[in-house]
This record gives structure tokens, C-alpha cells and sequence, in this order.
């Protein structure tokens, strides 16, 4: 019975080497040797989508970014030169990409986060990082903010001004700001007098080009696709990746097809060669547009440039 | 009983542990990994970047190899327990419904909004948990014929179920909006939570249930001889089942919890055993209990190696990488007729 009692060695050696007394808790101290530009500075307090209260002494000066969104936002308030590390799909602006990658969409690395010496890892609410992924980065000591998934344009340009805030940005985010909302004021006012407001099928996926998905409602698809003066088909189904079938797509008959999945290899070539999608209306007229989708569904500054695309594919003759 | 396969598989543990905390997306130098050493047996303070380093050792490679080596342990012991109590060669520790009843649990505990508190990132590994063990008990009362429960039965009623409860997580999962990718990534083996919580959290249960299988090899021997034999031998065959079944479905609950359903590794490691070192569940338990947690560890290893600093769950390592080298290990074995 030797295997017995080499087994329950084994198992006080594991027992052993899992007490808490292993734990030799070596803290990273984050020493910031920047400090010198904020003194008497209050910290800076904020709560962020998970409801925690997260607070900066200073403008964070090393941040890693766990989401796309996440980058371009650090970069359109002008915090780009304060990152240091950022996600596998962080790919805009190009400046991005000459930073440290700590993972992405299958998995992060921790410790290549830590090896960063982030003093602010923003991640990305609404079901993009995990809770667990927060809780796991908070407890290794490092400071963490999960911005809130916006559904609106307004929830888009608080989290600039948030990130902003914790990046020390607070000045320069009002010209942003007003830029922005000035493009898409421009939009509205020539949207307004419109009588006519073209139907769109906007496709994510036509893997299986008899039941593609669409963008349903509540997506920044559907949201852009009204703003600039059309009807998104896929608003009346339910869902925010939302399925629709080849003969619901007949009856509704759109007289535009956006292809948000242009970058997979999607060309209105193909689609007008899909068996069946001939006596589609847009299809005999040519109204089949490519579009880059990161414009109209990456929640960041650049969903304005996103409506202006939309508003010239759906209204050619009043933006020209 | 022979020592020998003991030491190997021993062996084995120990080179895949180093290897575990040597290697990650950080490269951490030899020479920095012995100045770490000798700093802390002088008790000095470390400067950067040992300080960095020695961090990144203890609080984030140590509990998680710790965590995929309870993970792995569990799920090779509960393996050679099913295959034994099943006297199937298919068997595995989720073929009566574990990784359905999980999933359908952790995946309901996503699609609901928690605070985000300790209990609140408790509940998906404690629904996770609740629920396999409330399937197992429910197809255990399902198969049950009078007061015998046939292991034919308890496949077929466990497959039921799992069929049942699979489908019930995938509408969930279609009709999700946010939490899809985190599902997919439980669903494959790919949850990780980092730090010794979860370790603490499932050691209390892993030490009973993989206790108890340890010391069942004798039971599960007199199984292979079929029902009556085994109960004429002098085994109360239908409870020392229910005790067995309960032990390995404990320890597989636990460990799926925290790790996600993490396949094959409950299935081949139990063979391999079998296969190199024989087919007495005395040694077999434990053996697949070590080998389980090596094999485990080394595809965790490759899990967060091959595309640093992305991590490929370690469920399709398990499959891409064990898949082959069971077949390979198949093709070379001498006692072809070996079950």
C-alpha cells in the first residue's frame, strides 16, 4: 500500500504549498516620478461601470488599454503618449500600434500587464472585459477603471471627458468636444428637411448568406443608420446581433446594403452573385456600399466620422 | 506494490511545475530567476526588475499554477473513477452531466447583473458548482430502477440530460447581448481568475472528493468483475457506487467552477495510466491523479506560451495537443487489448 501513502504525502505537500503563508505579497510600488507637474492637485475621484470608486492622486501617466475603443479615445483627448501598453485589436490610430501588445480578444496576460507598470489599466465595460478580468488586475494592486459601454453619442463624449479627467486632459476636451458635436449638428440640420428616409440592411456576417446577421436595435448601427437619415431594417428584431433570414430580407426589401463585413472579404461583386439576393431591389439598382465597421460600431470618437460615411452613402445628393 | 510509476509520473509533475513558473510572456533571465532565489533567502529587498519579477512569480504564475494543478488532478482522478465505475472506455468525468449542468449554471449566472463584490464574482463559479451537482443528483434519481441504479441507465439518462441542458445554455447564449464571448471562453476551458482565492476556495472540496477516490481503488477493482461478483465478493455495490459517483463528481464540480470545462484531459490521462502502468485502480487513481495535473499544467504552459501575450484557452490545447499524442501513445501500446 506504498501508493497510498506516497499519495497522501503528496497531497500534504500540495496542502502545504497552497497555505496563504506563500502568499509573500510583494507589491509592486508604482513609484510615479511624475508628480511634479500636479502638486496640490486634488485626486481624482470617479465611479466607474461596475459602480466602484476609483481614485487617482494624479493624472495617470502610464495607462494600458484592454479595448480598441478604449486606445482611440486615450488618443483623440491627447493621452496617446501617456499609453504604454495596449490590446491585440487596438489598431487605430496608426500611432497605436508601435505599443507593447498584453493580449486580447482570446485571453490577457497579466503579467505582461504588470511588467508594464500601468498606474491606470482601463478596461471596457458592457461585457467586453470580464468582471473577472477587473477583479484579477485589482487584486495584483494596480489601479483599474472599466469605462461604461455607451448606447448614445452623449455616453460616447462622457467617456471622452472621463478619460480625459483621469489622464489629466480636462482642458483640451471641450475644443473635442465641440468639434464633434458641431459634425454632427451638421448632420441633423441637413438630415431635417428630408421627406425621404431610404430602408437599410446593414450586414456583420453572411457566413450563411440565406440567414446573415444584421445589426438589431440598441447597436451604435441603428442608432447612426436613423441619425443620418435611413430606417435600419434590423431595428425591428430583436437582439443585438440578430439573425435574419433570406426571405425576411425579400419582404422588407431595403434599398441599401451596407456591408459591414467588407473587411472579411465582402465586395458587392459577391453579394449580387449570392443565390437568391438577385430580386433584391438594391441589388438591381447597385446600392450595395462597403463600409469600414469599426467606424460605426467601436464606441470612440471616431463613430462621428462613422455618421458622416452613413449620411453620404444615404444621401448622396445633400452631402456632396 | 511497485514504486517505479510513482517516480515517473512524479517526476514528470515536477518538471512540468518548474517549467510552469519558468516559463510565461514575461521572459524572466535564469540568472535573474537565481538572484531572486538567493535574494530571498538573505531576506534582502529587491530592486527592479527582480522586484517586478518576483511578483509576477508569486502573485500571478504560483496561485495560477497551483489552481490548473488542482484543476488537472481533479479531473484525471475523477476520470479513472468513471471509467472505472462505468467499466466504459468512453467514460469521462463529465458523462453524466457535470459540464452540461455547469455550463447551463455558469452561463445563467452571466446573463444576470451582479454587483461587482466578492459575492457577486462568486456566483458564477458557486452556480457553476450548484448546478452540476444538482444534475448529477437528478440524473442519479432519474436512472434509478427500484432500489439498484444501472450503470446503462445512468449514461443514457445522463446523456438526456446533458443534451437537454446544453441546449438550454446555447438559446441562452444566442439571446445574450454583451456576455457571449465571456460564455464561449468558460464553455472552452478559457476562465482564469488570477490569485489564491479560487485555489483556497476549491482546495477544501478537491481534498475530500480526490481523498475518497484514492482510496476506492480497492471498490473499483472489485467492479471490473461485474455487479454480482463484486457484491458476492462482499461489496455493497450500489453504495459504494453512490459514494464513488459522488467523490469524483465533487472533485470535477470544483475544479470545473473556477476553470471552465476544460475536455479531454479527464478522458486520456486515466488511458495513458492504463495503458503504461496497468490497469490496477489501486495505482490508477493516484497515477491519474499526478498525471492528470501534469498534463494539465503542460498544456496551461503551452496555453500561454504559444502566442504571448495572447492566452488560447487551455481547452483547445488540451484537444489539438492531447488528441494526438493519446493516438501515438495507442498505436505504441504492446497490450492492444488492454480494457
Amino acid at each position: 500500500m506504498s501508493g497510498k501513502i506516497i499519495f497522501l504525502l503528496l497531497i500534504a505537500v500540495l496542502l502545504a504549498a497552497c497555505s496563504p503563508a506563500g502568499t509573500s505579497t510583494l507589491a509592486v510600488a508604482v513609484t510615479e516620478p511624475s508628480a511634479s507637474t500636479s502638486e496640490g492637485a486634488t485626486p481624482i475621484t470617479l465611479i466607474d461601470d461596475l459602480g466602484r470608486t476609483v481614485v487617482l492622486a494624479v493624472p495617470a501617466q502610464r495607462v494600458v488599454s484592454l479595448a480598441p475603443a478604449n486606445t482611440e479615445i486615450l488618443f483623440a483627448v491627447g493621452a496617446g503618449a501617456q499609453m504604454v501598453g495596449r490590446d491585440e485589436t487596438s489598431d487605430f490610430p496608426a500611432a497605436a500600434l508601435a505599443l507593447p501588445t498584453i493580449g486580447g480578444y482570446s485571453g490577457f496576460s497579466l503579467e505582461s500587464i504588470v511588467a508594464l507598470h500601468p498606474d491606470l489599466v482601463l478596461a471596457q465595460g458592457g461585457g467586453f472585459n470580464s468582471p473577472e478580468l477587473v477583479a484579477s488586475l485589482e487584486e495584483l494592486g494596480l489601479t483599474v477603471f472599466s469605462l461604461p459601454n455607451p448606447t448614445t453619442l452623449e455616453g460616447m463624449f462622457n467617456n471622452l471627458e472621463t478619460v480625459a479627467a483621469l489622464t489629466g486632459h480636462v482642458n483640451d476636451v471641450p475644443t473635442l468636444l465641440a468639434s464633434l458635436r458641431a459634425r454632427v449638428s451638421a448632420v441633423d440640420e441637413k438630415i431635417m428637411p428630408l421627406s425621404y428616409a431610404p430602408t437599410v440592411y446593414y450586414e456583420l456576417d453572411a457566413t450563411e448568406p440565406s440567414k446573415p446577421y444584421t445589426a438589431g436595435p440598441g447597436t451604435f448601427v441603428d442608432l447612426l443608420i436613423s441619425r443620418a437619415g435611413g430606417v435600419n431594417i434590423g431595428s425591428a428584431l430583436e437582439g443585438q446581433w440578430a439573425q435574419i433570414s433570406l426571405e425576411q430580407l425579400v419582404v422588407a426589401n431595403p434599398a441599401m446594403i451596407i456591408l459591414g463585413d467588407a473587411a472579411y472579404g465582402e465586395t458587392p461583386e459577391k453579394v449580387s452573385q449570392r443565390p437568391g439576393w438577385g430580386t433584391l431591389t438594391a441589388i438591381q439598382t447597385g446600392q450595395v456600399f462597403p463600409i469600414d465597421d469599426n467606424l460605426v460600431s467601436r464606441p470612440g470618437p471616431r463613430l462621428v466620422d462613422g455618421l458622416e460615411a452613413l449620411a453620404r452613402l444615404l444621401h448622396p445628393g445633400v452631402f456632396k | 506494490m511497485k514504486i517505479r510509476p510513482f517516480l515517473y509520473t512524479l517526476l514528470f509533475l515536477v518538471l512540468v511545475v518548474v517549467l510552469s513558473i519558468a516559463i510565461g510572456s514575461v521572459f524572466i533571465p535564469p540568472a535573474d530567476l537565481g538572484r531572486i532565489l538567493v535574494g530571498w533567502m538573505k531576506r534582502e529587498a529587491l530592486s527592479e526588475p527582480l522586484k517586478t519579477f518576483a511578483f509576477i512569480l508569486t502573485d500571478i504564475r504560483l496561485p495560477r499554477t497551483v489552481l490548473v494543478l488542482l484543476s488537472g488532478a481533479a479531473l484525471g482522478g475523477s476520470g479513472a473513477a468513471y471509467q472505472g465505475l462505468f467499466r466504459n472506455p468512453l467514460a469521462d468525468p463529465y458523462l453524466i452531466g457535470v459540464a452540461s449542468g455547469a455550463g447551463l449554471g455558469a452561463v445563467l449566472a452571466m446573463s444576470l447583473k451582479w454587483p461587482y463584490s466578492f459575492w457577486g464574482l462568486m456566483a458564477v463559479p458557486a452556480m457553476a458548482f450548484i448546478s452540476a451537482l444538482l444534475t448529477v443528483f437528478l440524473v442519479y434519481a432519474l436512472a434509478r430502477v427500484g432500489r439498484t441504479v444501472p450503470t446503462t441507465n445512468l449514461i443514457l439518462a445522463g446523456v438526456a440530460f446533458s443534451s437537454f441542458a446544453s441546449a438550454l445554455t446555447a438559446w441562452m447564449m444566442l439571446h445574450s447581448t454583451g456576455e457571449l464571448h465571456r460564455a464561449i471562453a468558460w464553455l472552452i476551458g478559457g476562465a482564469s481568475q488570477a490569485g489564491w482565492g479560487p485555489v483556497l476556495t476549491v482546495l477544501p472540496y478537491l481534498a475530500l472528493g480526490l481523498g475518497v477516490l484514492v482510496l476506492s481503488g480497492h471498490a473499483l477493482n472489485l467492479l471490473q468483475f461485474g455487479d454480482e461478483q463484486a457484491q458476492q465478493m462482499g461489496l455493497p455495490v450500489t453504495r459504494a457506487r453512490a459514494l464513488i459517483l459522488l467523490a469524483a463528481s465533487l472533485t470535477t464540480a470544483a475544479a470545473v467552477a473556477f476553470s471552465g470545462i476544460i475536455g479531454f484531459i479527464g478522458l486520456i490521462v486515466p488511458h495513458v495510466m492504463r495503458l503504461w502502468f496497468g490497469a490496477d485502480y489501486r495505482r490508477l487513481l493516484p497515477l491519474s491523479i499526478i498525471g492528470g495535473a501534469g498534463a494539465l499544467l503542460l498544456a496551461d504552459v503551452f496555453a500561454r506560451s504559444v502566442m504571448a501575450p495572447q492566452e488560447l484557452p487551455v481547452g483547445i490545447v488540451t484537444a489539438i495537443v492531447g488528441a494526438p499524442f493519446f493516438l501515438w501513445v495507442l498505436r505504441r501500446a504492446k497490450n492492444q487489448g488492454y480494457w
